[in-house]
């Protein structure tokens, strides 16, 4: 009886192995298909480029000769994106100097400070303001904004606004310039 | 005279009983060969080292469909029956890193198959499913995958590592 069982058992695996050789003979072969994007940001072209200020101070009245109450000014930096999550924006402002380096005569100030805001990002803005003194040192500041969680594609707007003079000094005569410089990169890991 | 003959009668009736018994036996010997199809190099890898147009240009950051179309890979494989058949299944690439208004992180294209000067083709468009079977008969040799017609939705590529497939199917006729 035992015999019978084995014999039985045997037969009953040997057809369905030879069914199925015959019933799926078809083969596959692949081509894995891989690419990479590298991570990227890009600024859009600032607009305008230059931001002209005009004459700076008061012609007339108590204020004569000290800063005039300048408006905002606004640039855009369009269509500025990031392929990745956690990007931020940094600005670095610089005050605007008098073209003449020399010292100026007690009263006198040769530096107008700013607050430069980069907005339209991240959740919150990134901003500084200057604090250059009146002889024109310490011009350069720095801000940096919240990271954004993920890739992003949109107008960054940049204000330059609350313009001011150290001690509210008289400015000296010339021509001034200063400079903001927006970053858009990768978020500082903290350590 | 007489006598000779008679002698060589009883000869003849002695080689008669040999010749009837021989006798021709068959063994009949049968065989068979399925009908099959065997990829003997079955995998292969296209490396795209950046997908995005480079620079700071007007496309930068979207799609450079020359960077996928044409680019190739040859497998190896036969089939011994006339009526076998070949299909592409093509999956699109893509990134598993999360999207957001203005990206994508898939990239479609087309993959041809061409193997004994017949074509099987694939989009990975739309649902995954397998291209139309060609017939492509009895061959052995070189299965030529060629991918075309790269292209994305509008926006631009999510940064990170892609992958998609080619599965190339020989089938024969059962």
């Amino acid at each position: 009886m035992k015999k019978l069982l084995g014999l039985s058992a045997l037969v009953l695996v040997v057809f369905p192995a030879a069914a199925m050789a015959q019933a799926n003979p078809s083969n596959t072969g692949n081509v894995a298909v891989n690419g990479r994007v590298a991570p990227v940001c890009i600024l859009g072209g600032p607009n305008p480029a230059l931001v002209d200020l005009g004459v700076m101070i008061a012609i007339t009245g108590t204020r004569a000769g000290r800063i005039a109450v300048l408006p905002a000014q606004s640039v855009s930096l369009p269509a500025s994106f990031c392929n990745f999550a956690g990007s931020q924006v940094t600005v670095t402002a610089n005050a605007l100097l008098a073209a003449n380096a020399g010292a100026p005569p007690a009263g006198f100030a040769r530096a107008v400070n700013y607050t430069a805001t980069a907005a339209g990002w991240a959740a919150g803005n990134a901003a500084t303001t200057t604090a250059a003194t009146a002889n024109g040192s310490s011009a350069s500041s720095t801000g940096s904004g919240p990271s954004h969680p993920l890739p992003k594609l949109a107008d960054i707007g940049v204000t330059l606004s609350s313009f001011s003079v150290p001690g509210d000094n008289l400015l000296v005569t010339g021509n001034y310039s200063g400079t903001v410089t927006v970053t858009l990169g990768p978020a500082a890991v903290a350590n | 005279m007489r006598k000779l003959l008679l002698i060589a009668a009883p000869l003849a009736l002695l080689a008669s009983p040999v010749l009837a018994q021989s006798s021709t036996g068959n063994v009949i010997v049968n065989g068979a060969v399925a009908s099959r199809c065997l990829f003997t190099t079955n995998s292969k890898t296209i490396t795209i080292t950046e997908l995005a147009q480079t620079g700071t240009g007007a496309g930068a950051g979207s799609l450079d469909a020359a960077t996928v179309n044409g680019r190739n890979e040859t497998l190896v494989g036969w089939c011994n029956s006339s009526a076998s058949t070949m299909t592409v299944t093509a999956t699109p690439l893509t990134n598993v890193a999360s999207v957001a208004t203005g990206f994508v992180n898939r990239v479609d294209y087309t993959a041809t198959a061409n193997a004994n000067s017949v074509n099987a083709t694939d989009t990975s468009v739309g649902a995954l499913a397998a291209g139309t079977p060609a017939n492509v008969g009895l061959f052995t040799g070189n299965v030529l995958v060629t991918l075309s017609a790269a292209s994305t939705a509008a926006g631009l590529l999510v940064a990170g590592a892609y992958a998609g497939n080619v599965a190339v199917t020989l089938a024969p006729a059962i």
